[in-house]
């Protein structure tokens, strides 16, 4: 990727490697927290309803291989800017003895790793959604991935504050 | 797990004890030090196994040395209970797909007890 730096600076590199991750981790909340949704309070059939019912009115085997491709992606990513997190930004932090912020940053990595673990299952249960006795494991495997990313986008968020872009 | 709709039951409990597996091994991997290898960001260095960051050479990374250890662990245990007789297989609860990574969070908070100065 040396190559790059011919043309933009390192600073704009990196910064353009975290958006890229934010994005992705965007579209993968998004995907989750409607699936999650679907699974946990579907819509009653017939119900006319407003935004709430339109939210989870999601059909959600439709959204088990975008799951799985942007969390590998985003975490492809992640684990790419994280070798310049270590030196750049966590050291910083640390000097400034901002501890906890890395405490809750470190669980984040923890928990986004187990919940790339857990993509295999989520993805085989979803892909038989029409499997009755997969419903309860789907609905709360789901709902625990989508708990996962909302953690690991917040907490990124808060990171990337405290520390900022092209220091 | 039994279902006449289910579509292949090795598939199932492979992919199940991998995520029971990765969870676990990858929490024993961070609290005993057990990385596959070790990352030297600044000097771009790798080493087998766990090794300390060297004297002027920046920090040690093992995250990726845990991924990689407590991947292979899942996948051989996966492997093995796929090829176990299928009635074992069924025995498996599937509540512990998220029962198991939920169960684990109080452990990774506790290994973190460093961080956790107020």
């Amino acid at each position: 990727m040396d190559f790059v730096l011919d043309y933009i600076s390192v600073n704009a590199f990196w910064t353009t490697l975290s958006v890229i991750h934010a994005l992705l981790a965007v579209a993968l909340l998004g995907a989750l927290t409607h699936q999650a949704a679907a699974a946990l309070a579907p819509p009653r059939a017939g119900v006319a309803g407003g935004f709430v019912t339109h939210f989870r009115s999601v059909a959600g085997p439709r959204y088990v291989t975008a799951v799985c491709v942007l969390w590998v992606l985003v975490f492809v990513f992640g684990g790419w800017i994280y070798t310049k997190y270590r030196i750049y930004v966590r050291i910083p932090i640390e000097q400034e003895g901002f501890f906890k912020t890395l405490g809750v940053f470190e669980l984040k990595e923890h928990l986004a790793t187990i919940g790339l673990g857990m993509l295999p299952v989520y993805w085989h249960l979803w892909k038989n959604a029409r499997n009755t006795a997969y419903d309860s494991a789907r609905k709360w495997l789901t709902v625990v991935l989508a708990a996962i990313c909302w953690y690991a986008f917040l907490i990124g968020h808060i990171v990337n504050n405290v520390r900022g872009f092209g220091l | 797990m039994s279902s006449s709709t289910e579509p292949s039951p090795r598939l199932l409990t492979f992919t199940l004890v991998f995520g029971i597996c990765f969870a676990i091994l990858y929490v024993v991997c961070d609290m005993a030090a057990l990385p596959m290898f070790t990352y030297h960001p600044a000097t771009d260095r790798l080493e087998f196994g766990f090794a300390p960051a060297r004297r002027d050479e920046g920090p040690a990374m093992y995250w990726y040395g845990w991924i990689v250890s407590s991947a292979l662990g899942a996948a051989v245990i996966g492997l093995v209970a796929a090829m176990l007789p299928k009635h074992i297989g069924r025995k498996i609860p599937l509540a512990l797909a998220w029962i198991v990574p939920i169960a684990l969070v109080p452990v990774l908070v506790y290994s973190l007890k460093f961080y956790w100065r107020w």
